[in-house]
């Protein structure tokens, strides 16, 4: 029972580290494993050198034991007239090379593993870009960081080491065996008859070894995210005084470590013994047998010494290639995580028509007014002709939208949660496609034009702001990467920024730390919303851009708005109506339809959706309470 | 290693060994025997191989010839050579045991031991005040209770065994060796210091160069993490170019520096490879000039060839793992740290076991660094019932009063009482019991949404719960979830929204049905519509418990018992809305700001606001 609850929360927790118990029963897919293979195939000159020195390096390992029968026969031989000399010279040489060549084995592996890991990441990581944010609905952040650290780092340690091993390991086995069976073939079948048993207790054990250690590794990592959750929680859990319950609870994850870890050592604690044991069996069996010949004069001691060393030593490759097939067996769900991150293809992406046309406007000489891919540069008009969307298999989100808005219009887009309209907004960005309906940018589906171009046309602003770790600076400049010193500061004042960012100790060089770690809520909107303005973009997004900035700073905001506003299409989305009241329309979207359309005025006397929403906040209630002595908006100070 | 200032305290963390310290020593011992057997092996075959060749049953062991004396002369020596066969392999399995006991028991005991040392790492972060994490890193934190563990566990389980093993190897094999000839026994051991030297240099040298990979690896981690979270803004602003630079100078810098470090441990396996073989060959060698000199049998050359070969390759091992020692104990500190910091003071749980929710601010002064106040000569008195809404810019003190109450900052002058008794003065699992605290940005455990709420009251039956999910309006969005109440938070998939995830700490905080209720800027994320909602039906609990909002909008707190203003940590006002709205002053700016938009005639004023009024 206990086991399979800790299977389940396993199962749940993605530890990245592909512990896939079922993919581990699978045998090899070596379609898999040959287009890893060709990652490593980009370096052909360390590869072809890893290979010679490799088979080169096997070569010389049955040399060694030679050397001791010839050295031991010799001197039964010649006695004190033994060349020494040239027996030592021949070893010194021998080791001289085999040291060359583990430096050069080492090197070349490392360079392809450094190398592909390298490729690989770079490869997913454009991909990354390209892919639609429907791609990322479906999988966290915490998946795909896995995906690109621990998977890729755990694939390209294959591809390098697994190489080096198994070529070694294999040459190595037949020069032993082949330097054998020359030698005397009858007992070089006494010895052998061990290996079979050793391959088949080192595949069994290995195995077992491998599927334990992943699951110590997942337990681990749970152990680590509750260590997190017990750190990033500690308010919550002194304010409903968990202390005891969590470290229960906590207390039985570390059991669950305390068996699966003893379970692993005790696989290998009985693993190594009986290899060993299995080695001093091959090992005594040539000596018995080997001895019997010895006394009947059909081998020289030399000869017998020389197989004892052989045998010891035929044995290690046979765990090593052992390890490493389990291994590559235990990382194939890792291989085709990744490989699928790497070829998936974007659902958004620009069609055949506009890469055409985007070529052939590069090659034409640079065009005044037009965009990349030849159409205008300037969007004057956006117009919803019947959009809806849906989730997959879902219900719609949104249904029969229609919207036209002009330049220097700004419409606010409001209504209860849930209700349709942050999607409706990314639908304008072109994050999502409309899955019913189109959007017509001056008339033209934006379907037959550049993405690249209409998203380096929009600005953003979103509720949970995302700041880059770096400084103030650089995060403001994100919106526009070769904007002055000057223009940055412009940007932050219009945002009502530029107070509090002087405010601070290194000013505009602050860095704000990981995530903006360093910024209060309120302070990464009002840079986040720096940046979008700094953009220039033809379209302004607003999603709930100031819902955490205290009400004075956004009444500074709003004075700036109405600059930043001219020119331009915007939308915003907002809870508070005091953020709607530079808006020229107002929609209220309500059950994934447009309810209501019309301005402040309008649509109060509508008494209609808008004018509910705007009584509950019963703010005017406030206004009518007390005499207004002053008009209002007179009194600043 | 520097010796600690507590000794009481480090008394605690080998306290944790207790139960295991014999059977640790066990271990021990055990890899020692296991030695012993693995090198008798080769001299059983040394001497069996001198018996062969010399056809001479006086070069055999002892009580290996006593066995084989019944045999004649024919048989005797193929008898031996069985004999010596089986002893080997005999003696090589009771290795095995050894080996095996010393692989239990050095597991069950370091296990034990981290899992001890886990157990009382989490207790102990549960049980340290609140100010210890301000100046504490999360991730920092965490590395200490997890790869810090680690690496102790790891010291502990293999490396003090491996270097007992190694040291242990030397000193049965040198005896061996040396009875038989001093020389050539110094021969087979010549290299070997150096070899240790050389890699305890070359890994503490090189130790820098494997942070840099790490380092630049973690680098080169956070501009993805970074890109991956922020991927919204990425696309925002069409910065795809951009971030696939910045990710390249990282992603290059780290496969520049794997490579340096794969080069290095290039050079150090060629090298100390050389020096291996170097030694096995300088045996040999030197050993078959004093074997033809007739100083040795060839059994003896074959038992220093094979004893030294096998003890050469730990001797290497030795200098990396005394390099990883170091290691393990910066990081026995860095687990101290936190195992010996101070936990929060137990008081005394007070006879009642519910209060009635009266609440008295005296005086109070409290910050969080000792010479900048956050809140200043703090007096207010609440009645048991009473509702008070509480507002002020940021950064006025608010949240601060919610923590001194809950008592998880100390309180520099001044006193709080809760049914007039000091929070200082009774222990604080009794005061917390009493609150439920809903914050701005609340936290919720990846659990399901049932568990997340009945961290409140483990034993609320489902009636409740699903009671107090309607009163904080996410019963609905609940019954949306595919799992419904058994949706896991944070699972793929399903992530709450801002809002969301506020009704769902209220409807934890409710469930709780605590004499005192507080809302710090929890609905700040919720739309107007529900707020209402939830603040009707807050009304409805009127009466039933002490209740403290603080927010930004008014519309959370006009309907307030009273409502208290707060600006740079000093209480400026204090009075029901009307009265505050009516007098000049703080609060009533605040209205005309959020009032000014949203009156009637609003829209003919804004040009002239616009404008520059």
């Amino acid at each position: 029972m206990a086991e399979a609850g800790a299977e389940e929360l396993g199962a749940d927790v993605d530890t990245g580290d592909g512990f896939d118990a079922a993919a581990a029963a699978d045998g090899l897919q070596l379609d898999l494993w040959k287009r890893l293979l060709g990652y490593a195939f980009v370096y052909k000159k360390e590869l072809a050198a890893l290979l010679g020195v490799a088979f080169a390096t096997a070569l010389l390992e049955p040399v060694y034991p030679l050397i001791a029968k010839w050295v031991v026969d010799d001197v039964e031989a010649n006695g004190m007239g033994a060349s020494f000399a040239w027996w030592g010279g021949l070893y010194l040489v021998c080791n001289l090379v085999m040291a060359t060549a583990v430096v050069g084995l080492i090197a070349f592996s490392g360079k392809i593993q450094a190398f592909t890991s390298h490729d690989i990441r770079r490869q997913a990581f454009a991909n990354l870009q390209r892919l639609s944010f429907s791609y990322y609905d479906q999988r966290s952040s915490g998946w795909l960081l896995a995906r690109l650290t621990a998977d890729c780092n755990r694939l390209t340690d294959i591809l390098a080491w697994a190489l080096l091993d198994v070529v070694w390991s294999a040459t190595t086995m037949l020069g032993f065996a082949v330097a054998m069976f020359v030698m005397n073939w009858r007992l070089a079948l006494v010895a052998l008859i061990v290996m079979p048993i050793v391959a088949w207790v080192s595949a069994k054990f290995r195995k077992r070894i491998l599927t334990t250690a992943r699951l110590v590794r997942s337990t681990n990592s749970r152990i680590t995210g509750a260590y997190n959750e017990s750190i990033m929680g500690v308010l919550t859990s002194k304010a409903f005084v968990r202390e005891q319950a969590n470290a229960r609870d906590f207390g039985q994850l570390t059991r669950t470590m305390y068996r699966v870890s003893v379970r692993n050592l005790l696989l290998a604690a009985v693993y190594l013994p009986l290899v060993l044991l299995l080695a001093a069996l091959a090992t005594n069996m040539a000596l018995a047998a080997g001895g019997s010949m010895l006394l009947v004069g059909t081998v020289g001691v030399g000869t017998l010494i020389a197989f004892m060393m052989f045998v010891r030593h035929f044995f290690e490759p046979v765990e090593t290639i052992g390890q490493w097939f389990a291994e590559m067996q235990m990382a194939q769900a890792a291989a085709e995580r990744v490989l699928s991150l790497i070829d998936a293809t974007p659902e958004i992406r620009d069609s055949d028509a506009v890469l055409a046309a985007i070529a052939a406007e590069q090659d034409r000489p640079s065009g005044v007014r037009t965009a990349i891919d030849g159409g205008p540069e300037r969007i004057t008009e956006i117009e919803l002709c019947g959009v809806g969307f849906a989730y997959q298999n879902a219900n719609p989100v949104l249904r029969d939208i229609n919207l036209r808005v002009g330049m220097d219009e700004t419409v606010a887009i409001v209504g209860p949660t849930g209700g349709g309209k942050s999607t409706l907004v990314n639908i304008i960005c072109r994050f999502y496609e409309p899955t019913a309906g189109r959007v017509l940018i001056d008339g033209v589906d934006y379907r037959s034009r550049s993405l690249h171009w209409l998203q380096s046309n929009l600005g953003m602003v979103l509720q949970n702001a995302h700041v880059f770790s770096g400084s103030v600076r650089e995060n403001i400049r994100y919106g526009r990467l070769e904007a002055s010193d000057e223009e940055v500061e412009w940007c932050a004042k219009l945002a009502g920024a530029h107070d509090f960012i002087v405010e601070m100790e290194r000013g505009y060089d602050t860095e704000v730390g990981e995530g903006g770690g360093r910024l209060s809520a309120g302070q990464k909107q009002l840079v986040s919303f720096a940046r979008a303005i700094l953009a220039e973009p033809q379209i302004l997004v607003m999603d709930e851009a100031t819902s955490s900035v205290d009400t004075e700073t956004e009444r500074k905001i709003q004075q700036g708005l109405k600059f930043v506003l001219q020119g331009r299409i915007s939308f915003v989305i907002a809870h508070r109506l005091s953020t709607i009241r530079n808006a020229t329309r107002i929609v209220v979207v309500d059950g994934g339809r447009i309810v209501e359309t019309g301005d402040h005025a309008t649509l109060l006397a509508a008494d209609g959706h808008y004018a509910t929403l705007h009584r509950q906040q019963s703010l005017n209630e406030a206004t009518r309470a007390w005499p207004a002595d002053r008009p209002p908006g007179g009194d600043t100070g | 290693m520097q010796p600690t200032t507590h000794p009481s305290k480090s008394h605690g963390l080998w306290r944790l060994t207790r139960g295991q310290r014999l059977r640790y020593g066990a271990a021990v011992v055990a890899i020692a025997l296991a030695n012993v057997c693995m090198l008798g092996a080769p001299v059983i075959a040394g001497h069996a191989l001198d018996v062969v060749t010399r056809r001479d049953i006086a070069f055999a062991i002892a009580p290996l010839a006593w066995l084989v004396n019944g045999f004649d002369e024919a048989d005797r020596f193929l008898a031996y050579l069985a004999v010596s066969a089986v002893a080997a392999v005999l003696v090589t399995g009771v290795g095995a045991v050894f080996l095996y006991l010393r692989g239990r028991w050095a597991a069950v005991a370091s296990e034990s031991l981290a899992r001890r040392v886990r157990d009382a790492l989490y207790l102990r972060l549960h049980n340290l005040p609140a100010a210890f994490f301000d100046n504490a890193d999360t991730g920092d934190l965490v590395q200490r209770c997890s790869s810090d563990v680690e690496t102790v566990r790891m010291f502990l389980s293999s490396q003090v065994v491996e270097i007992g093993r190694t040291v242990l190897l030397l000193a049965v094999m040198a005896p061996l060796l040396f009875a038989r000839d001093v020389f050539l026994a110094s021969v087979g051991v010549c290299l070997m210091p150096f070899l240790a030297l050389g890699a305890f240099l070359f890994f503490s040298r090189v130790r820098r160069r494997f942070q840099a990979a790490d380092e630049a690896e973690g680098a080169m981690t956070a501009v993805l993490q970074e890109n991956l979270t922020g991927i919204r803004v990425v696309r925002a602003f069409a910065r795809q170019e951009h971030e696939q630079e910045r990710f390249g100078v990282r992603n290059r810098a780290y496969r520049d520096k794997l490579y340096g470090v794969n080069r290095l441990e290039a050079a150090y396996w060629g090298l100390s490879d050389l020096f291996c073989l170097s030694q096995i060959g300088l045996v040999l060698i030197v050993g078959s000039v004093f074997m033809a000199r007739g100083g040795i049998t060839v059994g003896e050359l074959f038992v220093f060839v094979s004893l030294v070969s096998q003890v050469i390759w730990p001797v290497r091992r030795l200098g990396e793992v005394l390099t990883d020692s170091g290691k393990a104990v910066v990081a026995l500190g860095r687990i101290r740290h936190i195992l010996e910091a101070e936990e929060e003071s137990r008081e005394p749980a007070p006879s009642i076991a519910r209060a009635s929710g009266a609440i008295a601010f005296d005086a109070v002064r409290a910050g969080y660094k000792p010479d900048r106040a956050a809140v200043v000569d703090f007096s207010v008195r609440i009645p048991a019932g009473q509702t008070v809404g509480i507002v002020g810019p940021p950064g006025s003190g608010k949240s601060t009063l919610v923590r001194l109450l809950m008592r998880l900052y100390p309180i520099h002058q001044g006193r709080i009482l809760v049914d007039g008794l000091d929070v200082r003065e009774v222990d604080r699992r009794w005061l917390r019991d009493q609150m439920g605290v809903v914050m701005q940005d609340p936290f919720l455990y990846s659990r399901t949404i049932a568990d997340n709420l009945r961290v409140a009251r483990p034993d609320a039956p489902d009636e409740e719960i699903v009671a107090a999910a309607r009163e904080a309006d996410i019963a609905e969005a609940i019954g949306g979830f595919p799992s419904g109440y058994q949706t896991r938070v944070g699972e793929r998939g399903v992530t709450l929204s801002g809002g969301q995830r506020q009704r769902l700490a209220l409807a934890r905080a409710l469930l709780k049905n605590p004499p005192i209720l507080v809302l710090d800027d929890s609905l700040s994320a919720v739309d107007t519509v529900t707020e209402r909602r939830i603040l009707d039906a807050l009304a409805r609990r009127r009466g039933r418990q002490t209740t403290l909002v603080i927010a930004h909008r008014l519309s959370s707190v006009q309907h307030a018992d009273r409502i208290l203003v707060m600006e740079r940590g000093r209480l400026v006002q204090d009075g029901v809305h009307e009265e505050l709205a009516g007098a000049p002053g703080p609060y009533r700016r605040l209205c005309e700001i959020q009032g000014l938009v949203d009156a009637p005639e609003a829209p003919r004023h804004v040009p002239a606001t616009g404008g520059g009024a």
